[in-house]
């Protein structure tokens, strides 16, 4: 089952616009760098390197060092735990039908 | 808001398969609390009995507590089992939002066994794209897009 603790992290870190638009910003290419992100942003390097140390605990940035400088992408998978009712149910149907099959199984040899 | 605009704006989501038993197994299955708690989850204070109200325990989220509340709508012997599934919290969006869903089986007997088919419907698409609307506008092209890969992966990371 999904685990409250990432889903509440995955809704705090994103509830703030700034950190929001930098994550959109990383989303939108494939790398980017921290320079290229305070670029046009308004707010300095120093906040957004701020920024994407919580995006990175939130598990929905990745880092990539390579000489001096360090490439931002976005991790997918961080967002697994935002995934709508629909999503977690279609997810949860498709695994408890298995289950009725390994059961039924057991009871109906 | 009439009911088929309600209508227009859900989605349902269906498993349909044949299953090598008969329909007298199925059912026991969907319907022993028992045997439900081994492949589905455990219920508290089910019944096959039109108008029984039951509850499942799942993970809460934020100010939901993780309990669905089930109302037995329908029990046809062997046939046909419909319950109401509610739950969530307005203060969620996503997982734990408010959810008002039925969830139907249906038990058709065939040659090599019984087709089960589920149909989970009532899935309110405007109250995740409200949520994803709050989130930023530009989220909301972002998460289709990042929603179809993370999909793959969810599997993994729900279990």
């Amino acid at each position: 089952m999904i685990e409250t603790a990432a889903i509440n992290a995955v809704m705090r870190t994103l509830a703030d616009p700034t950190r929001r638009a930098v994550y959109e910003r990383i989303v939108g290419c494939d790398e980017i760098t921290v320079a290229e992100l305070t670029r046009g942003s308004g707010v300095t390097q120093g906040a957004i390197s701020q920024h994407l140390k919580s995006l990175k605990l939130a598990g929905l940035v990745a880092e990539r060092p390579e000489g001096r400088h360090v490439f931002y992408r976005a991790e997918p998978e961080g967002l697994a735990p935002l995934v709508d009712w629909m999503g977690h149910y279609a997810v949860f149907w498709r695994d408890r039908f298995a289950n009725l099959k390994t059961l039924l199984k057991e009871i109906d040899p | 808001m009439s009911d088929t605009e309600l209508r227009a704006e859900t989605q349902d989501i269906v498993v349909d398969e044949v299953l090598p038993h008969a329909p007298e197994k199925i059912w026991q299955a969907l319907t022993s609390g028992e045997l439900i708690g081994r492949w589905l989850m455990a219920p508290t204070g089910f019944a096959p009995v039109q108008g029984n109200r039951f509850t499942y325990q799942t993970t809460p989220a934020g100010k939901w507590d993780g309990v669905i509340h089930c109302e037995v709508l329908e029990a046809i012997p062997n046939e046909r089992l419909v319950y109401a599934w509610k739950g969530g919290h307005e203060s969620n969006v996503g997982y734990g939002a408010p959810l008002d869903t039925v969830v139907t089986f249906t038990l058709t007997r065939v040659e090599n066994g019984t087709r089960l088919r589920l149909v989970h419907s009532g899935f309110v698409l405007p109250t995740n794209e409200t949520a994803y609307r709050n989130m930023g506008e530009g989220w909301k092209k972002c998460v289709p897009k990042i929603g179809a890969i993370a999909g793959e992966q969810v599997s993994k990371k729900l279990h």
